[in-house]
């Protein structure tokens, strides 16, 4: 059995700089998985390059056995595979609800001169992806906002509401990008347990972080990267004694490079 | 042989105007990135200005030449003010406001322009006197070359080299430099971005100005529509030396108007048009930065 | 607005609103418009309509697809110029000639939009500016002798709909007033359909509209083909209104007018630009006595509301999905 998405020898470039260099790694079905490093260290790069922002200039990434290296955007989002944002993008103009709903559109079977004549077919569909719409908002619970301008919640809905765009149309994988970035520590907490009822609803679990205590405590598996290359992989407890590991945390505290 | 020389100086004269009106599109649209659509009207609404000046001195006694330097110095002016007017009143209210806005707006200005000069001077076509410059032609190679045509073609060089000198070696103009590549941070430099803004304004227009009194001298006619027309082609041409870049815009004024010389000589003048806005598409779709520019498109 | 009873126009067709009763009640109320004014109304409200079918077409690509198309008149006039042919040439009844109309403007529209759709903000501007301009010289120059040059095409034909020549302008009135009620219809169920909403993230944020599966390849497409459609439809009808057609009523001028119609009413909203449409096509039929003056005074009003209320005059609401 093939892993659930898999990344065989990938690297890539911007401008002669080697951003990700020689990356593998695997995630397993049903677990929640952590790719780590300081900033810079081209996690971002390879959340966009799994997401098809950008295409990579070597290796392979597999989808359940199949190539999907360089697809569109929304190809990849086809295939099950959801992301959020480092810096949230939510639809500015949109109330929360439009914003989840928005996640819906897949879902949606309906063709554009259907939708156009209004059938009570469409208005049954539409109907049925609000309710989905309005689960979600419950489970993340945020449907007491659920009509107020997305953007002007506090950082921490914000993220919320993202996370609720990813999961309404029940992807196979979600990639969470720096999910803790901004919150105290009482969301940090509840994220913990928002991650793991992500994994128990049946959804795989990519989590980008720079910090690490975060993601100690619920993955599964842990990649460490820095400078575009893999450095350590395994468990926690593994990681976290790796002596590569905290020499790349230690000494990276004064490094100039670029937030990933 | 003496076609092809022809249409060499035909083009040389078509293209110095051309790129006069087009350094007006290309520099609003480097500080401000707004296609400035009533450019081309201010323009012709300068030769109308000229040529009023001109047929009401005719009987003056003054010599052409006198005349002429008047004409065009009254309708610098004149455009120049109109340029700041535009912006103060158009465009400068909209700096803010989504930039749909702002194009509306130039349309707006370009409409009002176009038809204040039909209610003033009316919707026929105006006739520039003949006798106004010497009516000399030199024989080169079978082609003929007018003294109108050198004129324009050695002023617009003229001109274009101030500019040049203005834009590189003065302080005003590295900061319409520095506004043009970023604004925000020119404003954290210290420059004033709403002075910078009128100099090219006043700037623009005024070699807009020039560029259309050429244009009634030249095709000794002025009708009050004559502004998109020229303003079109004079758009294309920054367009094709990449909008936004001052000496781009003199080379794709040139190279339009030896292309249009061309495409009337060589193919049908029924479908020159034609051609050269399947070449404006064309150009925008393999390289929008211009033949100039940086092959980039990340700018608008 | 006062003056003598007979001379005020209809109460502006522009107080549809998309939801609610006030719309399709002011629409019924336009149906008995042939009823109460006579026949130079009727036709300028018959104008109306066709103007209103063209500029939401337009605002179907410039208000809600986001794509600064400024060449809108080509699709306008392909419909006229496709009935037009093909009645006078090929002696197609004329709603016949409809759905070829809708078609052929909509696959242009569709053609172009792969190439335009490369080009964004003021690049598609200008390119589809150009396009305009090919469509009207290809119209003047006539290739093949059959778009009549620049005088046009003349003598075009009557609809008849069940034997019934609807000859009189208060029959074409109805014809068009009742495409505009479905026109009407179809712009509300865009407001609702997964198209509708596609275009609106595509608005937003490409990216993440991406993210989440959009198609923007797709979406934007289908907006171009469903603008140029309704476009060519209106265009039917304008051959119908005028029987006549020619270069000029497709100029470079119309599609910037309608581009200002759709900008300055107010974007995706539907009362916003039958507001637009009301100000720019049938303002000035009414002070006929000042044709000359109608541009000046486009181009002041066009300045003073974009400095004035930039959003538009009847901006759209914030709308649920």
């Amino acid at each position: 059995m093939s892993a659930l998405l898999e990344l065989r020898g990938v690297g890539i470039s911007f401008g002669g700089m080697q951003a990700v260099d020689n990356l593998s790694l695997a995630i397993e079905d049903g677990h929640i998985a952590a790719l780590i490093g300081p900033n810079g260290a081209g996690k971002t790069t390879v959340f966009n390059m799994i997401t098809g922002v950008c295409r990579p200039n070597d290796g392979q990434i597999l989808w359940q056995g199949r190539d999907i290296t360089g697809l569109a955007p929304h190809r990849i989002a086809a295939l099950g595979i959801r992301r959020t944002f480092q810096t949230i993008r939510l639809f500015a103009d949109m109330s929360v609800f439009d914003n989840v709903r928005a996640g819906c559109h897949l879902r949606a079977r309906q063709r554009w001169w259907q939708g156009l004549l209004g059938l009570p077919a469409q208005r049954r569909e539409d109907a049925a992806l609000r309710e989905r719409t309005h689960d979600v908002l419950r489970r993340l619970d945020l449907d007491g906002v659920a009509d107020e301008p997305a953007v002007s919640l506090p950082y921490g809905l914000q993220r919320r509401v993202e996370m609720a765009r990813a999961l309404v149309a029940q992807p196979k994988l979600v990639i969470l990008d720096e999910p803790a970035a901004g919150l105290n520590d009482a969301e940090s907490a509840e994220l913990s347990q928002t991650i793991f009822a992500i994994r128990d609803s049946g959804v795989t679990v990519l989590l980008v972080e720079h910090d690490m205590n975060v993601v100690m405590n619920v993955t599964d598996h842990i990649v460490v990267i820095n400078f575009g290359r893999k450095i350590a992989e395994g468990d926690a407890t593994t990681v976290r004694d790796d002596p590569a590991v905290i020499e790349a945390y230690l000494g990276s505290d004064d490094e100039g490079e670029p937030a990933a | 042989m003496g076609t092809f020389i022809q249409q060499v100086f035909n083009g040389l004269t078509v293209g110095g105007i051309y790129a006069l009106i087009a350094l007006g599109y290309t520099m609003v649209y480097g500080v401000m990135r707004l296609i400035n659509f009533a450019h081309g009207d201010l323009c012709i609404l300068g030769a109308f200005i000229g040529l009023t000046l001109l047929t009401g001195a005719a009987g003056s006694g003054h010599s052409g030449a006198v005349l002429l330097l008047l004409a065009f110095v009254l309708a610098v002016v004149v455009i120049a003010i109109a340029g700041v007017v535009l912006e103060l009143v158009a465009y400068r209210p909209l700096r803010k406001a989504d930039r749909l806005s702002a194009v509306v707006s130039a349309l707006g200005a370009s409409l009002l322009i176009e038809n204040s000069i039909m209610l003033i001077w009316g919707p026929d076509v105006h006739v520039f006197p003949a006798d106004l410059l010497p009516a000399t032609t030199w024989s080169v190679a079978g082609a003929n070359i007018t003294f109108v045509q050198v004129m324009i073609i050695l002023s617009s060089v003229l001109l274009m080299a101030a500019l040049y000198f203005f834009i590189h070696h003065t302080r005003f103009g590295t900061a319409i430099r520095a506004t043009a590549i970023d604004q925000d941070t020119a404003k954290l430099m210290g420059i004033k971005v709403n002075q910078v803004i009128l100099t090219v304004f006043v700037v623009g227009p005024a070699l807009g100005a020039i560029g259309g009194l050429f244009v009634g001298i030249y095709y000794r006619e002025a009708y009050f529509t004559m502004g998109w027309t020229y303003g079109l082609y004079a758009f294309i041409a920054a367009i094709l030396g990449g909008i936004g870049n001052i000496p781009g815009a003199m080379v794709g004024g040139v190279l339009l108007g030896l292309f249009n010389a061309f495409a009337a000589g060589y193919i049908s003048s029924s479908w020159q048009d034609a051609i050269t806005f399947a070449l404006l598409i064309a150009i925008l779709l393999v390289r929008p930065t211009g033949l100039l520019g940086e092959p980039d498109a990340g700018k608008v | 607005m006062s003056g003598h009873t007979q001379s005020q126009p209809v109460p502006p067709p522009s107080r549809f609103r998309v939801s609610g009763l006030a719309g399709p009640l002011l629409w019924a109320v336009g149906l008995a418009i042939p009823a109460v004014f006579d026949s130079s109304w009727v036709a300028i409200a018959a104008v109306f309509a066709i103007y209103a079918i063209n500029a939401l077409s337009e605002d179907v690509i410039l208000g809600r697809g986001g794509m600064f198309d400024m060449g809108h008149a080509v699709y306008f006039g392909i419909g006229a110029y496709v009935t037009a042919i093909l009645n006078t040439s090929f002696g197609w009844p004329i709603f016949a000639t409809l759905p070829a109309a809708i078609l052929l403007a909509a696959a242009a529209g569709a053609l172009l939009a792969g190439p335009l759709m490369r080009l964004r903000g003021d690049y598609l501007l200008v390119a589809t500016i150009g396009f305009n301009a090919i469509f009207v010289l290809t119209m003047q120059n006539d290739p093949g002798d059959i778009t009549g040059g620049s005088d046009g095409i003349t003598g075009i034909g009557v609809p008849s709909l069940f034997g019934l020549s609807l000859a009189s302008q208060s029959a074409m009135f109805w014809l068009d007033w009742v495409v505009l009620g479905v026109v009407l219809l179809l712009m509300r169920n865009l407001d609702r359909c997964e198209l509708g909403r596609a275009q609106r993230y595509l608005k937003q944020d490409e990216l993440a509209a991406a993210t989440l599966g959009v198609d923007a390849r797709k979406v934007k497409t289908q907006t171009f083909a469903l603008g140029a459609g309704l476009a060519g439809l209106a265009g039917t009808l304008f051959a119908v209104q005028l029987s006549t057609v020619s270069p000029a009523s497709f100029v470079f001028t119309e599609s910037v007018t309608l581009f200002a119609v759709v900008i300055v009413g107010g974007p995706g909203s539907v009362p916003g630009v039958l507001l637009g449409t009301a100000l720019m096509f049938v303002v000035p039929q009414i002070f006929r006595d000042f044709a000359q003056y109608r541009y000046f005074v486009f181009g002041i009003a066009m300045i003073a509301v974009m400095v004035l209320r930039p959003q538009g005059l009847w901006p759209q609401r914030r709308r649920r999905a």
